[in-house]
């Protein structure tokens, strides 16, 4: 240490005999203009809480709550007045399905389905009946010798496998085979001099339709009734003409 | 009053200003510091309106602040450590302003000597401008070197205060002081043969 101050030591003897740069003569009475001054501008400190609860710092927080407020309460917008897509009901197509007598649809869809079934009936009976009077011709000429009870087994059992196969094809001819004649056939069942609303009511059902439920007044019903009265008339009326 | 307060120790007053808020005890600080306080600042900026600035804040500081003062330390060590703080501070902002500094194109913490236009080695016959010339020379070496040689060689303070001052340990008082002193060795070679 020693070593290091001799070896500066004209460096040291230089900054020792620097003079010493005095304070300005005005120094004290600056200071205490600047020190008085000070006090005017200078606040005491405030806790926390009170820093928080001025009302003048209240205000924006205030502000933003009561726009909270509104935006969540007064501009609800989960509100049933503005219309949600995928809840809108669907519209009621009553320019294709106008169905008014559903009492009498019924009937006439009854009627139709009986013709077509007695129709359907004569032909299989037909083919029944050949089949019953090949058994029984089988059965005398068993009964006769001409031919083993095995071999009519065997015959019936491989009509009876030929019918099953049917089925499953849909080629069967006997008379239980109407249901599976219509699908062979996909042409609608109703008689083709039916009306196109008669057949388009038979089809669709009223739960199908997914109509409005719309609650009437008693007076709009009443109305309405009035208004299916005169149509039905009407429909008389042309009736007769024709 | 004021004869028994001249009489008391800086802690003392400063004491007394604390507990008691006798101005007279603060006044009697500020005469005892306003001077070594100056002296150090501007030995460190080398602006004197700036160097005054600097002490009467700290000056306010002692005012404004006197209960954060712990009688632990000495006042001497306490008043140092603001000057120095803002000395620094001070300092710094200067530096900023010089945005196109020499030093910042060089090599980091290489000192260039410039040639100076005033300084002429026939006319070095005047103490004030040998003065001068170790200011600036001063003002060449690098702030932290600078800061503890001026305490130390100008302010003839111990290392142990130094290094309450600086808020560093001796050891590295005593190197900083060591290489402010090679560098201003350095710089004023010129000189040392007259």
């Amino acid at each position: 240490m020693e070593n290091d101050e001799k070896k500066y030591q004209n460096v040291i003897n230089k900054l020792k005999g620097l003079k010493e740069v005095k304070a300005p003569a005005n120094f004290e009475t600056d200071l205490k203009r600047k020190i008085n001054s000070e006090k005017f501008v200078q606040q005491e400190k405030k806790g926390f809480w009170k820093n928080i609860l001025v009302p003048a710092r209240l205000i924006p927080s205030l502000g933003l709550v009561a726009a909270a407020i509104v935006f969540f309460y007064v501009v609800d917008t989960n509100s049933g007045e503005m219309d949600n897509p995928f809840m809108i009901e669907p519209r009621v197509r009553e320019d294709i399905v106008e169905v008014t007598d559903y009492a009498a649809v019924k009937q006439e869809y009854q009627k139709e389905l009986t013709k077509q079934k007695s129709l359907k009936k004569n032909e299989p009976a037909i083919k029944h009946r050949t089949n019953e009077n090949e058994l029984k011709a089988h059965e005398e000429k068993k009964i006769l010798g001409g031919e083993k009870s095995g071999e009519i087994e065997d015959r019936l059992d491989e009509k009876d496998f030929a019918r099953d196969q049917g089925i499953t094809e849909g080629k069967v001819t006997t008379s239980e085979s109407t249901f599976t004649d219509v699908a062979k056939n996909p042409q609608p069942t109703a008689p083709a001099d039916t009306d196109a609303d008669m057949v388009t009511g038979q089809i669709i059902t009223k739960e199908e339709l997914n109509f409005r439920q719309v609650q009437l007044s008693p007076k709009e019903q009443k109305v309405v009734d009035d208004l299916k009265i005169q149509v039905q008339s009407l429909e008389k009326a042309d009736k007769h003409q024709k | 009053m004021n004869k028994n307060l001249r009489e008391l120790s800086d802690e003392e007053l400063i004491l007394e200003f604390q507990k008691n808020s006798v101005e007279a005890a603060f006044e009697i600080l500020v005469q005892r510091y306003k001077n070594p306080l100056t002296n150090f600042v501007f030995r460190f900026l080398g602006d004197y309106a700036v160097c005054a600035d600097v002490v009467q804040e700290t000056m306010i500081k002692v005012y404004r602040y006197k209960d954060t003062y712990s009688s632990v330390a000495k006042f001497s060590t306490w008043v140092y450590t603001i000057a120095g703080n803002l000395a620094r501070t001070e300092y710094r902002r200067q530096r900023r302003r010089n945005i196109f500094s020499i030093s910042d194109f060089g090599e980091e913490h290489k000192v260039y000597d410039l040639p100076d236009e005033n300084y002429r080695p026939d006319v070095i016959t005047d103490s004030g401008i040998k003065d001068e010339i170790i200011q600036k020379a001063l003002l060449k070496v690098k702030e932290a070197y600078r800061e503890a040689v001026i305490l130390r060689d100008v302010q003839g303070m111990s290392y142990e205060e130094i290094s309450e001052i600086l808020g560093v340990n001796e050891g590295t008082v005593k190197s900083r002081i060591n290489r402010g002193r090679a560098q201003l060795q350095e710089l004023l070679k010129h000189i040392y043969n007259e």
